[in-house]
């Protein structure tokens, strides 16, 4: 009876298989943001919930063309960040840096595309004053450019990396924790985009 | 070539897929403005481009059950509170107020 207590469990096949996308810093990392957005989109709910003309009105005053620029910006960096992954795990180093360099020109086109739309937003008289839904769309939209920053800067250093040559096909854990990063903030965009810019 | 699969083409479908998903969007946003049910589509469209995003770009379907899990409950969260909010907003209201 003991030794039967004593034996070991059988390990979960389905576990054997799966692996860790990049290293497990990264998702405890991502696991934070998610929480943290999940926080803030628990505000823009509630604030819909009790104010729902607000939000009708105010979507339809913000920039469309922004909020579907950036999210062609973050859709088409996270494919090519994606492609980058590809081409090191097939040993294609050249391809892998041209698909990562494409990627951060495309990610810097968000942090310019946000600055012109909050300045058209000012020439609209739209500020952090205008009412609940621009109190609630600054706050949710600033705090997901300071993580895309934080996600530029990522690619800038694992491009450093990648261009002498510190992955390979063999070890490629830093560009992967670095494009799962990217793909979260993207996820996250693809939320924030139809709940300000679509729902009018 | 090291025999590992070039999954170049599945991602640039999912790309393609993204940039349509979203130029729907945009035409919901416009043909489909004071429709009743223009959330439940958003909160599907939202799911949809999420999951994709997961399952091609981040590969979760191969990732640690916890990694996968986590995903799957962020992603379905927000069309969750969309569609409560858009069909029992008040109840919601009432329940938030403090």
């Amino acid at each position: 009876m003991v030794e039967a207590v004593l034996q070991p469990l059988p390990e979960s096949h389905v576990d054997d298989k799966r692996r860790i996308p990049g290293n497990k810093g990264i998702w405890v990392g991502i696991t934070c943001v998610f929480i943290e957005f999940t926080v803030l989109f628990a505000v823009y709910f509630i604030s819909r919930a009790h104010f729902p003309e607000a939000f009708h009105e105010g979507a339809q005053r913000l920039s469309l063309a922004s909020g579907t620029v950036i999210t062609l910006l973050m859709i088409t960096s996270s494919y090519f960040i994606a492609c980058s992954v590809n081409a090191i795990r097939l040993g294609r180093h050249g391809s892998s840096v041209r698909w990562l360099v494409a990627g951060l020109l495309v990610a810097l086109g968000y942090p310019l595309a946000k600055f012109l739309e909050i300045r058209w937003n000012l020439a609209h008289g739209i500020d952090g004053d205008s009412g609940i839904f621009f109190t609630v769309y600054y706050y949710l939209t600033f705090n997901h450019l300071v993580h895309a920053t934080w996600g530029i800067l990522g690619i800038l250093w694992v491009l450093a990396r990648l261009l002498v040559r510190g992955y390979s096909a063999d070890d490629y854990s830093g560009l992967e924790a670095l494009a799962s990063y990217w793909h979260a903030t993207d996820i996250i965009w693809l939320i924030i985009f139809p709940l300000f810019y679509v729902l009018a | 070539m090291n025999g590992k699969p070039d999954h170049f083409s599945a991602l640039t479908l999912t790309w393609l897929a993204l940039v349509a998903l979203t130029l729907v969007s945009l035409g919901l946003s416009e043909w489909f403005r004071s429709v009743r049910w223009l959330p439940l589509l958003v909160a599907a469209i939202i799911w949809l481009k999420g999951a994709m995003v997961a399952r091609w770009f981040i590969e979760s379907h191969v990732a640690h059950p916890f990694i996968a899990r986590i995903i799957q409950a962020f992603i379905a969260l927000s069309p969750t509170a969309l569609v409560l909010t858009a069909f029992f907003g008040d109840t919601l209201a009432r329940w938030a107020t403090l």
